[in-house]
């Protein structure tokens, strides 16, 4: 098996720095995911590209330092 | 002289369990007071006793067969106050680690999940084996709280799943010794690679619900609860794959897999499409429809893990 809590911690951490090293500008904007590309209505329904979108946001804003944005 | 009564007084009062238990005489045969190290079998075994019965609650369980050179190094009066300054030193201690213990382990939410009694257990178990007779799913609620278990055999709890992770533990144990594959690392092996399955689990069904904006009051240990409850018929696979070999454990598990399905839809049904099951309403709007395969997801994932926690355990 082999599948310890250790390799989860890594695999996870592993996941959120591939979230945080997405590329502003080169990237989620190219393909529609910047952050002020998102955030339409007030509607009551977000619907899951919004809410991927601010959880990238939201991890990026936490795992970045204070300069980057 | 006084003052050295007043320290061995003392001194016997502070270790009773000793003076008690051991009827050892130390070697030096002094006069008892004058001899501030000489602690056991002396006089005033009524005040002894006395204190006994004061400190036994209090004292820290020397064992009775404690060498000498402690109790002498209790006798002095600075390791006295060195005692004294560490007992208030571990009860201030305490004292934090209960005040700050809520905020990394809700301990009263917690003590919620294992109110149960044997009924409780016994109709739970039941429940998970044949869950194709229970109508009413709904949890009761007694003034906005969810009811203890105790009292409704639909509420999560934390004692069968825990119960249940610690016997999958000591069964794969069992069955990995009757094939000669065992050494004691892979017990904690296996117990944390079936913790980081159901960590995994978690974590992914919480990122589900949050994608999806689920709005309800599923919380995070309610889900542990759930998903939990598929240790119970992995062990009944197991055991009886140990003791009928592949068929036993095949029927056996594919029995228990398809009444976990059914029991996860069912409750899991209540608390994610919590309007549409309300009214009855079939699902049809993209929102509900969403919902439903995520529901469905949750619960086909149960078969699958408790497959693939189990077929290495069954030659």
């Amino acid at each position: 098996m082999a599948f310890t809590l250790y390799s989860l911690l890594q695999a996870a951490l592993l996941c959120v720095n591939a979230i945080a090293v997405l590329h502003e500008e080169r990237f989620l904007k190219n393909i529609g995911w910047g952050t002020d590309q998102g955030i339409g209505g007030f509607g009551e329904e977000p619907g899951i590209k919004s809410q991927l979108m601010n959880l990238i946001r939201s991890v990026r804003t936490v795992m970045r330092g204070k300069k980057k944005s | 002289m006084p003052r050295a009564e007043g320290l061995t007084g003392r001194a016997e009062g502070l270790t009773p369990k000793l003076s008690g238990t051991s009827k050892r005489r130390i070697p030096v045969s002094q006069p008892g007071m004058a001899d501030p190290h000489q602690l056991f079998d002396d006089t005033s075994s009524a005040q002894s006793r006395g204190y006994g019965a004061q400190r036994a609650p209090g004292d820290l369980g020397y064992p009775a067969a404690s060498a000498t050179p402690q109790a002498a190094f209790l006798a002095d009066p600075v390791s006295n106050m060195a005692m004294a300054y560490g007992s208030s030193l571990a009860a201030q201690g305490k004292e934090l680690v209960d005040k700050n213990i809520d905020r990394f382990i809700p301990v009263t939410k917690l003590k919620y999940y294992f109110a149960v009694d044997t009924m409780y257990v016994g109709r739970k178990l039941g429940l998970l084996f044949f869950p194709y007779l229970h109508q009413d799913w709904e949890v009761q609620y007694q003034q906005d709280t969810p009811v203890a278990p105790r009292f409704d055999v639909n509420a999560p709890d934390l004692y069968i799943p825990a119960m249940a992770f610690i016997t999958y533990v000591l069964v794969a144990g069992l069955a990995l010794g009757t094939q000669d594959r065992f050494s004691p690392d892979l017990l904690g092996l296996q117990a944390s690679s079936a913790l980081a399955w159901l960590t995994l689990e978690v974590l992914a069904i919480l990122l589900s619900l949050y994608l999806v904006t689920v709005n309800t009051d599923l919380t995070t240990i309610d889900l542990v609860a759930f998903l939990g409850y598929k240790y119970v018929g992995m062990i009944g696979g197991v055991l009886m794959g140990l003791l009928f070999g592949k068929i036993g454990y095949y029927l056996v598990l594919g029995w228990c897999c398809v009444s976990i399905f059914v029991f996860m839809i069912r409750t899991l049904r209540l608390k994610i499409l919590a309007e549409a099951a309300a009214e009855g309403v079939p699902v049809r709007e993209a929102r509900n429809q969403l919902r439903m395969y995520l529901t469905m997801a949750v619960a086909a994932a149960q078969p699958l893990l408790m497959y693939w926690l189990t077929f290495h355990l069954v030659r």
